[in-house]
């Protein structure tokens, strides 16, 4: 099936900016993207960095949406879609950089949803969500950026 | 499943907003009828009321409550306390009972799950806006020793039990829900009040109010600002003096101790514009891999102007703006990095090799 962001709209019950396109197709890929301040990054290219702990819990992506992350101040979520069952997200896992704030597994794929950004679709794997940072106003410090 | 729900709380949470946010003028019989109801409710009789044009402009009129530690030696019953105490123990036993009402979110039942984001949806955020803005005035107050009811900045909490009385269909006692309908109506009416034992001093509601994001925050004047002239200015929700909002000029900023609004004054001036009034070096440029048709610019800073030693990478957002434009934003970086692609992988915490491969940016 064909997603696009009327449906991710409406099935989340999120709404989008009007100035976003919401009949065309949301591309389906499984490199490395970005939405807003967030990376979203394949596990396999920074396996280095971060590993899941063994114990972790992981938590059915329900299909009405999972809040990712609420924009700076509870604005804007950047929310994950997916099928009942096919998606799972676990926050049990470290980060060298510590900018991880969680993972996700997918089976079919799986839909990132921003009212300002729009939306962007992950294929089945595994990957990191990043927040960005920028360095600190004190001397060494850093800051994680929010939109 | 369905999200009707989430619509029914984004709809709360907007009309509570709303009344958070109004600039109306007071709906004085109503927020006067309401308080003496509460004076009522705390066993005092009903106040005289005196309206003012700001927080500012009461600040005059509400002496620093003295006997407030002296209250607590003698203390036997409720009577003995001074009004503002009995009407503090008045809300703060009316919001045990209703915790009690509404129990923790995850009681909710099994069929239900979904409403353990309720609290996220309605109270968190209308929490997060209304104490930015009573802080950003706060900080321009005096307000040690004056106990102060918030009206319209008060509803958070009410809204929270309203969203769970609405959508979580928690049912409250007649007298609990009489209380609560009181509150929402000062809520409703008028802004910050100050409860004497005689007289009630009343805020008008500010003439102008603007918050991104839930926070303060207004680029072409005060975020909040009264008919009497009382105005506090901020920018993404950091208090800043008006010449940050009005004036910004790299004189001013380079004068301008505060590492915070220094950065603030820099974005209100645009980073472009920055850089070229304060001729800043530019490092290097490279494409944006992430963000075709945009470049990636890396700027040497002053010293100071970051405090310590930084770069800037000046990168455009992946998406437009309402108007079609691409908004651009300074980063600072760590002053080793002299690749703009490098840094912008900084920022992630990756490579710029990996970097390079991004596919998509929204």
């Amino acid at each position: 099936m064909t997603v696009n962001l009327a449906i991710l709209s409406q099935r989340t019950g999120l709404a989008v900016l009007d100035h976003l396109e919401k009949q065309v197709a949301i591309p389906v890929i499984d490199g490395l993207q970005a939405q807003g301040d967030l990376l979203i990054v394949p596990l396999r290219m920074i396996a280095t960095a971060v590993s899941i702990d063994n114990w972790a819990t992981w938590r059915e992506v329900p299909a009405d949406g999972f809040e990712v992350l609420r924009g700076a101040a509870g604005g804007n979520p950047h929310t994950l879609v997916a099928d009942a069952s096919t998606c799972h997200w676990t926050t049990q896992a470290r980060d060298t950089f510590e900018l991880a704030i969680g993972i996700f597994r997918n089976t079919k794929p799986a839909y990132m949803l921003h009212p300002e950004h729009g939306a962007t679709g992950f294929s089945p794997g595994v990957y990191v969500v990043r927040r960005q940072r920028e360095l600190g106003h004190s001397r060494g410090g850093r800051r994680l950026v929010a939109d | 499943m369905s999200a009707r729900w989430r619509l029914e709380a984004a709809d709360i949470r907007d009309e509570w907003l709303g009344h958070a946010l109004s600039t109306l003028p007071a709906d004085r019989p109503a927020a006067e009828a309401a308080i003496s109801s509460l004076y009522e409710l705390a066993r005092h009789p009903a106040p005289r009321f005196t309206w003012v044009a700001s927080p500012r402009a009461a600040m005059d009129l509400v002496p620093p409550s003295a006997g407030e530690t002296a209250a607590f030696a003698g203390m036997n019953t409720l009577a003995d306390l001074p009004l503002v105490q009995r009407l503090a123990a008045l809300t703060f036993n009316l919001r045990r009972a209703l915790d009690r009402r509404v129990g923790h979110e995850w009681d909710t039942p099994g069929w239900r799950t979904d409403l353990r984001q309720l609290d996220a949806m309605v109270s968190r955020p209308l929490q997060d806006a209304v104490h930015r803005i009573r802080s950003a005035m706060r900080s321009a107050l005096d307000m040690r020793q004056r106990l102060t009811w918030y009206g319209q900045h008060d509803v958070s909490w009410i809204a929270h039990y309203d969203a769970w009385r609405r959508v979580g269909r928690r049912v409250y006692l007649p007298p609990e829900e009489r209380q609560l309908t009181l509150w929402a109506a000062v809520a409703r009416s008028c802004g910050w009040w100050w409860a004497g034992e005689e007289v009630c001093v009343i805020s008008e509601r500010p003439a102008v109010q603007r918050i991104e994001d839930l926070r303060p925050h207004n680029a072409g004047g005060p975020a909040v600002g009264f008919s009497d002239g009382f105005a506090v200015h901020a920018w993404h929700g950091t208090l800043v003096p008006e010449w940050v909002i009005t004036d910004p000029t790299p004189e001013r900023i380079a004068a301008e101790p505060n590492v915070e609004v220094r950065r603030c004054a820099i974005e209100n001036l645009g980073w472009e514009r920055y850089i070229e009034l304060a001729e800043l070096r530019m490092v290097a440029a490279a494409a944006d891999p992430g963000n075709p048709g945009f470049d990636l610019l890396l700027y040497d800073l002053p010293e100071q102007t970051w405090g310590g030693m930084a770069r800037v990478l000046l990168a455009v957002n992946g998406s437009a703006e309402r108007d079609g434009s691409r908004r651009r934003y300074g980063l600072g970086v760590p002053v080793f990095l002299d690749d703009p692609v490098a840094a912008a992988a900084w920022t992630y915490g990756l490579s710029a090799a990996d970097y390079s491969t991004l596919a998509r940016r929204t």
